[in-house]
C-alpha cells in the first residue's frame, strides 16, 4: 500500500465510523455541539497519532503475551494528557467534554488502529494511517455536529444562524436532534448513503436460512 | 532477548509503566497552577455576575476580576448553628468535600431531602457586598439534584434577605437545549425581584408550570416554566425550597434579620 493511499482509505473507503461502525459512543455522545465535536476530533486524532507512532516504534519488542496491556497503557497515558492540557487551556470546553475525553481510553479507533496497523508495520506508514483514521472519524463527526446543532439549536459553535421561535424569530428547534439517538439516525443515513454508492462496502450476511428439510416440504 | 521469555515480558510492562506514569505526571504537575487559576477566575467570574459590581455589557479582564472578588467580604457560615465562623479559611474550603467528611458533613433527614442531597456540608461560603459600609448583596451558594446531573449555583439576596437579586446555575448537564435552559440568561433575569418568602414567612418562590401574569397572588414568588423542561424546573424549584428551608440557610437568615441586617453587627458577631 503506498502512502497516499494509508492516509486516503480510511477518510471515506474505510471509514472507521461507516464501514467499521467503531468509535460510535462519543460520536454519538458529543455531537449535539459543533464546538465539542472539534475539540473531540482534535484530542481523538491526536491521541491516534501519538499511540500509533510510539506502539508502531517498539512493536518489535512486544511480548505477545503483554501486548494489549502495553498498547492499553499507552493509550491511557496519551488521553490523560491531552486531557490535562484541556482542563488547563479550553477550560470552558473541557468542563463539558471531561467524561467523553476520559472515554477515548475505550474508543475502539484507537486499539483497533494499534492492533491492526501500528503492530505491523514502520511508524511513517502508522502516522499516516493514525491521521487518515483520526480525519475519517473527524468528518463523520463534523457532519453529524453541524446537522445536529443547526436543525436542534438553530446555532452553529455557539453563533445564532436561524432565529427561534422563543427569542422572538421564526425557527422552531427540533429538539430530538439534541438528544443522542438522533445522532444514530444520522449515521444511520450516512453509512446508508455510502454504502448504496459504494455497494462493495456492504457486509456479506452472517447467517443464511438453513434450507427447509424435504420432509416439511409441501 | 527472546520476545517470548517471562523476563522480557515483565521488563517491558516495568519500562512502560515507569516511562507513561513520568510524562502523566509531568503533565499534572506542570498544567496544575493554570488550571487552578482557570478555576478560580471560572469561580470569581460566576459570583461577580451576582454583586452588581460589575456593569451590564462591560466584560472584565481577568486581573480586574480577581481585584473586585479580593474586595469582597468572604465568610464562612455555620449552617445549623446559623453563625458565621472562624475555623476555615473561607477561600480554601472546599464545601463539596467537606459533605463527605464524617467532622465537616451533616445526613440530611429523609423527610426534608428535598434535592436528594443525602448530606451536606456544615458550613458553606458566603459572599457579601458592602457599599459604605451597609450589606448591598448576600451571595448564598446552593446546589441540588437535577434531572441527570447535581446542578450547581448562586443566589444573591437584597439586603432585605428575602428579595432575590440575580441568580447563576454555573455547573449543572442537564439536557442539552431543553433543561440546559437554565443557564439562559434571559431566563435567570426573570428571578431579580422575586420574593423567597411571603409576608408570614412561609416559602413561596416557585418556577411556575406555564407564564406568570403580572397581578395574580403568585407573581412576586414565581418564575416563567422552561418549554419541556418540568423535571428540571421542579428540581430547582425544591432545591430553593430545601436550601432556604428550615434545614438550609433559614435560621441563619432570620438571625441576620432579627439583628437588623447591620454589617457592623454582622462583623461583630464573628467574634
Amino acid at each position: 500500500m503506498t502512502s497516499k493511499e494509508t492516509f486516503l482509505k480510511p477518510l471515506l473507503k474505510e471509514n472507521p465510523v461507516t464501514l467499521h461502525v467503531l468509535g460510535i459512543c462519543s460520536a454519538l455522545a458529543i455531537t449535539n455541539s459543533l464546538t465539542s465535536s472539534l475539540i473531540m476530533s482534535v484530542s481523538l486524532t491526536s491521541v491516534l497519532v501519538m499511540t500509533n507512532v510510539t506502539i508502531s516504534l517498539i512493536r518489535r519488542h512486544l511480548p505477545s503475551s503483554v501486548r494489549l496491556i502495553v498498547q492499553i497503557t499507552i493509550i491511557a497515558s496519551a488521553v490523560a494528557i491531552i486531557d490535562q492540557l484541556l482542563t488547563a487551556y479550553l477550560p470552558d470546553a473541557a468542563k463539558t467534554l471531561r467524561v467523553y475525553i476520559a472515554l477515548i481510553v475505550t474508543n475502539c479507533i484507537v486499539l483497533g488502529r494499534a492492533e491492526a496497523c501500528a503492530m505491523k508495520r514502520g511508524p511513517g506508514a502508522s502516522f499516516l494511517d493514525a491521521l487518515g483514521n483520526g480525519l475519517g472519524f473527524s468528518i463523520i463527526l463534523i457532519i453529524v455536529a453541524v446537522i445536529r446543532e443547526l436543525f436542534g439549536n438553530g446555532s452553529l459553535m455557539g453563533y445564532r444562524i436561524l432565529e427561534l421561535v422563543h427569542e422572538g424569530g421564526w425557527y422552531e428547534p427540533n429538539a430530538m436532534l439534541l438528544l443522542p439517538p438522533s445522532a444514530f439516525f444520522i449515521i444511520g443515513f450516512i453509512v446508508w448513503v455510502i454504502r448504496s454508492w459504494k455497494p462493495e462496502q456492504n457486509e456479506e450476511a452472517e447467517f443464511k436460512p438453513a434450507p427447509l428439510p424435504d420432509s416439511e416440504k409441501r | 532477548m527472546h520476545n517470548d521469555s517471562p523476563l522480557k515480558a515483565f521488563f517491558v510492562v516495568v519500562v512502560t509503566a515507569i516511562i507513561c506514569s513520568s510524562l502523566v505526571s509531568a503533565a499534572v504537575v506542570i498544567l496544575r497552577p493554570i488550571q487552578l487559576n482557570n478555576q478560580m477566575l471560572d469561580r470569581s467570574r460566576n459570583i461577580m455576575k451576582l454583586t452588581g459590581l460589575v456593569e451590564k455589557g462591560v466584560a472584565p479582564g481577568d486581573e480586574e476580576i480577581l481585584e473586585l472578588f479580593r474586595s469582597m467580604d468572604v465568610r464562612i457560615v455555620d449552617i445549623d448553628r446559623a453563625v458565621f465562623s472562624n475555623e476555615l479559611d473561607p477561600l480554601s474550603f472546599d464545601q463539596r468535600r467537606a459533605a463527605n467528611n464524617p467532622d465537616l458533613g451533616v445526613d440530611i433527614p429523609a423527610g426534608q431531602d428535598l434535592s436528594s442531597l443525602g448530606r451536606r456540608s456544615r458550613f458553606t461560603t458566603v459572599y457579601i457586598v458592602l457599599r459604605d459600609g451597609e450589606l448591598e448583596r448576600l451571595i448564598l451558594p446552593v446546589h441540588g439534584a437535577g434531572m441527570w446531573s447535581m446542578i450547581y449555583g448562586y443566589i444573591a439576596l437584597e439586603p432585605d434577605l428575602n428579595t432575590i437579586a440575580a441568580v447563576t446555575f454555573y455547573e449543572q448537564a442537564e439536557t442539552p437545549g431543553i433543561g440546559d435552559q437554565i443557564q439562559r440568561p434571559e431566563w435567570q433575569a426573570q428571578w431579580q425581584g422575586r420574593r423567597i418568602y411571603d409576608e408570614t414567612g412561609e416559602l413561596r418562590f416557585a418556577i411556575n408550570q406555564g407564564k406568570v401574569e403580572p397581578g395574580t397572588s403568585t407573581w412576586l414568588y414565581e418564575v416563567d416554566a422552561l418549554t419541556g423542561a418540568t423535571v428540571t424546573a421542579d428540581a430547582v424549584t425544591s432545591m430553593i425550597h430545601y436550601w432556604f428551608g428550615s434545614h438550609g440557610y433559614r435560621g441563619f437568615l432570620d438571625l441576620l434579620r432579627e439583628q437588623g441586617y447591620a454589617v457592623s453587627r454582622i462583623t461583630g458577631s464573628t467574634g
